[in-house]
């Protein structure tokens, strides 16, 4: 009985075949949607039939399994693409191809729950190039604009370049350990971590996984492909920055047991998922675009995931992708019905946020920046100190990954502060709910994430901090806690405060070109458009 | 040796470029039906004439191949392009041979049913041009659809049994320089020409001074039947691949 669940992901190709033949135009959405909700009501019952139980259901032959793993992600999955089908409902209304959205989101549904349970390398590559393809129709979706269709370009190389790393990654894995089967290759690395392994062989594997994730996560310098996506329709992107982005961590996931074997591996991952959050969080605040500044956003997000997994908090970073799922789906799905709002009623339409902090305040500017500074900055560490000092007696053998889940939010802070314009907003209310958030994603991580650490991966959780050899000390923690706080900050403060230079003033040179390069988003079109000698 | 000889002619590219293509008569989509044939002859005559393949007729088929991937860039004709395909993957061809059969026919479906597109817009816009024929998947979405489905099939995405087939033989077989020069040439060289075309014909936007001509119901049945066996082909590949 309990292997139904294991039809999942067929059930999406199953709606999208069925949509494909339905006449009338109200049926597409309402077939979709009941066929989904049949979707979250299996995931749901599998979840609890995983933890009542304390058992895997596994099927067709071995190669689909709903684990652990699939116990969180898959209803996550079904429940987010439940509340997108519902949104694009309306949404999707007057576009052309109505009828074509819907049979390609539900391909791109099918390809993540079949990555999200398959237990074997070829399905987790067919799933891999299946969600690649799918992904590229949708972001061309509005075929006819040429900007569209040349974003997607970019999205579609990524990805194919991602699909051919991952390809060589599994005939290697295959050559070295003789099989394709993940519960069999898992038990394989299980036993070897406990002696010690000298095979570059591993390494080379555990890289080109690394590799091929961090282009599906849009990690530097493989980003370039999200941030340019803002054309696609906002239920694609709700589905981009919620479902697609999080296939690297995923992946990491699924293969933890490889990466204990290659250390090296983690530090690679923790390095450039380090530079990838620093980077894309600076380019965020300079960036005019806002849906690019989000992107950006998801980039420092997916950025802050890989240095939890470079860290052996492989745990942690599921959790951080759900959680960040549902904050960026709800923020595009939000700013799309406030757009839709927008075009009807020529005021902005008055949101919970809105009528919360926007009160419109005169008052002199430009002396406040020790203030704002003491209140932003020092406040969350106090609070972040404080609860850690509450729930732990060794605070100074803090788990190095708390740090990075409060970079993580000091980024989503510094994102709501530039949309909701934090200089013309009630500072104190603004800062009572960014201290309660912080709190709230503090005490939720010591009790869930830690609660889902030990229902993922059990007693084997502390094989993962042991083989990250990458120690990052608590005060190394802090001081780049406070630098990255700082920089967020005083960019803040610059947008906001600081009155525009006229003409005859010149700005200090070496900062001026700092912040050119991060306006031009670290000059990437340049290179590519003198590469291309199309240079004006 | 002849053998390797006469089966790099029949697949290569290069010969057709330098007699067929001068000849006026004979048209490209001849070239296509004629080159289709061969490839055919040759799956069959490799089951039966076991042979080993030469290194020196994988790379010259390699460097033919990039020249077609060259020459394919260039056109916007869909019978050139069934036949740049062949010549594209020629190099798979030689390197797996017998063992290649069930990729070569998926090809070879798959480019069939480019041919009738072909076919179709030659009856209906004058010409197998689709330079000027833009935004097909907006004005007519069911050869919108039949289209992205060939182009996926040999852009090398499953489900469809190329994509199937490929990584088949590439999972199992022995990996090393001349083998990556194939494997990336023919997953890059594939996709880059199909993304070409969807970008050229079924993207952008409807061009206003053409008239739009809907697909009758006897000239979707060769594409249906082309799509159900290509689906056919995918349950038969998941199943050699996965079992």
């Amino acid at each position: 009985m309990e292997k139904i669940i294991l039809l999942i992901p067929g059930i999406p190709i199953i709606i999208a075949f069925l949509l494909f033949f339905i006449r009338k135009k109200e049926l597409i959405p309402k077939v979709s949607i009941m066929l989904s909700s049949m979707i979250a009501l299996l995931a749901l019952y599998g979840t609890y039939y995983v933890i009542s139980n304390d058992t895997q259901i596994v099927g067709f032959d071995g190669l689909l399994v709903y684990n652990e793993l699939s116990a969180i992600l898959v209803p996550y999955v079904a429940i987010l693409g439940l509340v997108i089908r519902k949104y694009a409902t309306k949404y999707m209304w007057d576009e052309a191809g109505y009828r074509r959205f819907f049979i390609l989101l539900n391909f791109i549904f099918a390809s993540i729950y079949l990555f999200v349970m398959s237990n074997n390398l070829i399905v987790l590559a067919l799933a891999w190039q299946l969600l690649s393809i799918s992904l590229y129709l949708l972001v061309s979706f509005n075929v006819g604009s040429n900007t569209a269709v040349k974003n997607a370009k970019w999205v579609m190389i990524i990805h194919k370049a991602a699909d051919l790393v991952f390809i060589i990654a599994i005939i290697l894995t295959y050559q070295t350990f003789g099989s394709f089967d993940l519960t069999e290759l898992s038990a394989k690395w299980l036993s070897m971590a406990h002696t010690p392994v000298d095979n570059p062989m591993i390494f080379v594997i555990g890289l080109l996984f690394l590799i091929a994730a961090m282009m599906k996560s849009a990690i530097m310098p493989f980003h370039i492909w999200l941030p340019y996506t803002s054309e696609a329709p906002t239920p694609v992107s709700a589905v981009m920055h919620a479902g697609v982005v999080n296939v690297g961590g995923i992946l990491l996931n699924k293969l933890a047991f490889l990466l204990i074997l290659a250390p090296a591996v983690l530090n690679i991952a923790f390095v450039v998922g380090l530079v990838t959050a620093i980077m894309a969080s600076l380019i965020m605040l300079t960036v005019s675009d806002i849906k690019r500044s989000l992107g950006y956003s998801t980039v420092g997000q997916m950025g802050y995931m890989i240095m939890e997994i470079g860290l052996g908090a492989f745990s942690l970073a599921i959790y951080h992708l759900i959680v960040h799922g549902i904050f960026k789906a709800t923020l595009f799905l939000e700013s799309g019905a406030l757009i839709k709002l927008a075009r009807h009623d020529s005021n902005l339409p008055k949101r919970l946020t809105y009528e919360l902090f926007w009160e419109e305040k005169i008052k002199p500017k430009g002396k406040k920046l020790f203030n704002y500074l003491a209140f932003f900055a020092i406040l969350p560490v106090v609070a972040f100190v404080g609860i850690k000092m509450v729930l732990t007696d060794d605070f100074f053998e803090l788990n190095a990954s708390i740090i990075i889940l409060a970079f993580a939010w000091l980024t989503g802070t510094q994102l709501f502060l530039s949309f909701f314009k934090v200089s013309k907003a009630d500072s104190l209310k603004v800062i009572f709910a960014l201290v309660s958030s912080f709190v709230i994603i503090l005490f939720t991580y010591e009790f869930i994430g830690l609660a889902l650490e030990h229902f993922i991966y059990g007693e084997n959780a502390a094989l993962f901090y042991k083989a990250a050899t990458f120690n990052v000390t608590t005060i190394m923690s802090l001081v780049m806690l406070a630098a990255i706080m700082a920089v967020g900050w005083l960019f803040m403060y610059t947008q906001h405060f600081v009155k525009v230079l006229k003409s005859d003033k010149k700005q200090d040179s070496l900062k001026w070109s700092f912040y050119k390069f991060l306006a031009k988003e670290g000059y990437f079109f340049n290179v590519i458009e003198t590469l291309k000698g199309n240079k004006k | 040796m002849i053998y390797n000889i006469l089966f790099l002619t029949l697949v290569g590219g290069i010969p057709y470029y330098l007699i067929l293509e001068k000849i006026p008569a004979i048209k490209s989509k001849h070239i296509f039906l004629l080159s289709a044939f061969l490839l055919l002859s040759t799956i069959i005559l490799s089951a039966y004439v076991p042979n080993e393949h030469k290194t020196s007729l994988v790379i010259v088929s390699l460097v033919s191949s990039l020249f077609t991937i060259y020459k394919a860039t260039k056109t916007t004709n869909f019978y050139k392009l069934a036949y740049y395909f062949l010549f594209v993957n020629a190099p798979f061809f030689v390197l797996y041979e017998g063992e290649s059969a069930l990729y070569s026919l998926s090809l070879l479906l798959s480019l069939l049913g480019l041919y009738w597109i072909g076919r179709f817009y030659e009856r209906n816009y004058g010409s197998a041009n689709y330079r000027y024929i833009t935004g097909i998947t907006l004005v007519r979405p069911y050869i919108g659809t039949y289209l992205t489905f060939y182009l996926i099939a040999i852009a090398l995405y499953p489900p469809f049994p190329n994509s199937l087939f490929f990584l088949k033989y590439i999972l199992g077989s022995e990996s090393n320089l001349l083998w990556f020069g194939v494997v990336i040439t023919l997953f890059f060289g594939n996709f880059f020409l199909a993304m070409n075309v969807m970008k050229k014909t079924l993207f952008g936007r409807p061009n206003s001074h053409i008239h739009y001509v809907h697909m009758t119901a006897r000239e979707k049945m060769p594409h249906i039947l082309i799509i159900g066996m290509l689906l056919l082909f995918s349950v038969f590949g998941l199943k050699e691949i996965l079992l």
